[in-house]
């Protein structure tokens, strides 16, 4: 699998994952009916492709606006297939994005990188409307 | 001491570790497992923490659209009292605006026969001072005299007739103008009525050439409220006026009423105009919709027409159109308007239903 894409709806994100070239990215808002079935193909797809070892960089861009708990709970998990990767030596980055003024959000991110010890975490601000 | 939300998963850590210490002497081989397991479950205590926070947030946004929302349905509502508060004052404004067409139509109507009487009574005037003239100076021929009279008789019925015409029109108007300020009920001739009404919108009629048929059983009688008959009258013609011909060409107009069974009247407004599509008829009585916005359009004429008809005569009012077909309103009303429960002295500025 090249690639992953799943565009935006409503309760469930946009999914942009383009494998080859080690670029992940989510956005927009994460509340779907039901999270097995929509995180389900997103965790099988990046497992497979975490499994084949590669020396391609990853990046992983987390521009999500608006997130629900057990969304949040998939997050930390995809947070931790990016960390065993990492710790096996392949170059991860994670880029937590957050609207101007958000400070929860912010604080978020730091909360979530917690565990990231060989994951490059990094905070971007972005001006509010500037994600999605 | 600051409270602490995990002291209880924290404890069993520490009691964990101490197991470990334990274990180091008792089963070194499960040492590296158990702390794997304590890794884990520190983790799943971190991750509680996040979700928590998550949680949270979550709880804080909705509280804060909730305000938002509640704050949005206040203004909501506020502009809502606030435009039914100017949709009544125009519908007020437009009832004021439509007695003072009626004063000013009525004004010019009278104005043909008294002017008229006025150059009469001069020329009789000038007469009988050429007369006197002559009386003094003891020159009166018979052929003078007798064109005098000839005048003085001329003269004076054209005077007599135009005095009895302005004051049949002022009698008729001074009703209508009670009937429309005062929204009184009483019972009226309705074909005599029809015709008070049309005097006042002769001014409008005339220039342009229109013309209004009317035909009516004379022995029709209402007892119902006549202001609101005439309002509804003068609207349809306004309307009509406004809207059905095209610039310079005189169209017709029609009113036939006639009794329906023994209670009702159906009374048809038609012209023989543009007509309109399904789209303007489908909102013809609908507040402020017109079609000449900025052109002095209100878009309430039709609207205080289906107020009046269905609050104060009790009736109902139909439109019938097509392109190119005219026009008809057919209204259908009691010949005796049912008592209302409240007055209707407000009824014009009904709401819609």
């Amino acid at each position: 699998m090249d690639t992953l894409t799943i565009a935006a709806t409503g309760r469930t994100p946009g999914v942009a994952f383009d494998f080859p070239a080690g670029q992940l990215r989510l956005t927009g808002e994460s509340y779907p009916d039901d999270v097995a079935t929509f995180f389900g193909p997103i965790f099988t797809a990046l497992r497979d492709y975490l499994a084949v070892p590669g020396h391609t960089p990853i990046r992983f861009d987390m521009e999500l606006l608006y997130f629900n708990s057990s969304s949040a709970k998939a997050l930390m998990n995809i947070f931790q297939m990016l960390e065993a990767v990492a710790k096996a030596g392949r170059p991860v980055a994670v880029v937590w994005s957050h609207e101007e003024g958000d400070e929860s959000m912010r604080e978020l991110g730091e909360d979530f990188a917690e565990d990231l010890r060989h994951v490059a975490f990094s905070l971007r601000e972005v001006p509010i409307g500037g994600i999605g | 001491m600051s409270f602490n939300l995990f002291a209880a998963e924290e404890q069993a850590v520490e009691q964990a570790r101490a197991l470990g210490e334990r274990l180091k002497e008792v089963a070194p081989d499960c040492v590296a497992g158990f702390e794997a397991l304590i890794e884990s479950f520190q983790r799943s205590i971190r991750e509680q923490r996040r979700l928590l926070r998550v949680s949270d947030r979550l709880q804080a946004q909705l509280g804060t659209a909730n305000q938002e929302l509640e704050r949005r349905r206040r203004e909501a509502e506020t502009a809502l009292v606030e435009l039914r508060e100017a949709q009544r004052a125009m519908l007020q404004a437009e009832k004021l605006a439509s007695l003072g067409a009626l004063v000013a139509g009525v004004a010019h109507e009278i104005n043909t026969p008294v002017g008229i009487a006025v150059s009469c009574a001069s020329h009789l005037a000038d007469a009988t001072g050429r007369l006197k003239t002559m009386s003094e100076s003891g020159g009166i021929s018979r052929g003078d005299f007798a064109r005098y009279l000839a005048t003085a008789a001329d003269t004076s019925d054209l005077i007599l007739a135009n005095c009895e015409r302005a004051a049949q029109l002022i009698a008729g108007f001074k009703q209508v103008a009670v009937d429309r300020a005062s929204s009184e009920r009483r019972r009226i001739n309705l074909g005599a009525y029809i015709h008070e009404t049309l005097v006042s919108l002769q001014p409008k009629l005339r220039p342009a050439g229109h013309g209004v048929s009317v035909s009516c059983p004379a022995e029709l009688e209402l007892d119902s409220y006549p202001g609101a008959l005439s309002q509804i009258l003068s609207n349809l013609v306004m309307n009509a006026l406004t809207h059905a011909f095209a610039e310079g060409q005189p169209g017709g107009m029609a009113i036939d009423a006639a009794p329906v069974g023994g209670d009702m009247v159906r009374l048809i407004f038609r012209d023989d105009g543009r007509g309109m599509t399904d789209e303007h008829r489908n909102r013809v009585f609908e507040p402020f919709f017109t079609t000449r916005r900025g052109q002095g359009g209100s878009g309430l004429g039709l609207h205080i027409v289906h107020n009046l008809v269905v609050g104060v005569l009790k009736g109902s009012i139909t439109v019938d159109s097509a392109p190119d077909r005219g026009t008809a309103f057919t209204l259908l009303f009691p010949r005796c308007t049912p008592d209302d429960p409240a007055p209707p002295a407000e009824a014009p500025v009904n709401p819609p239903a």
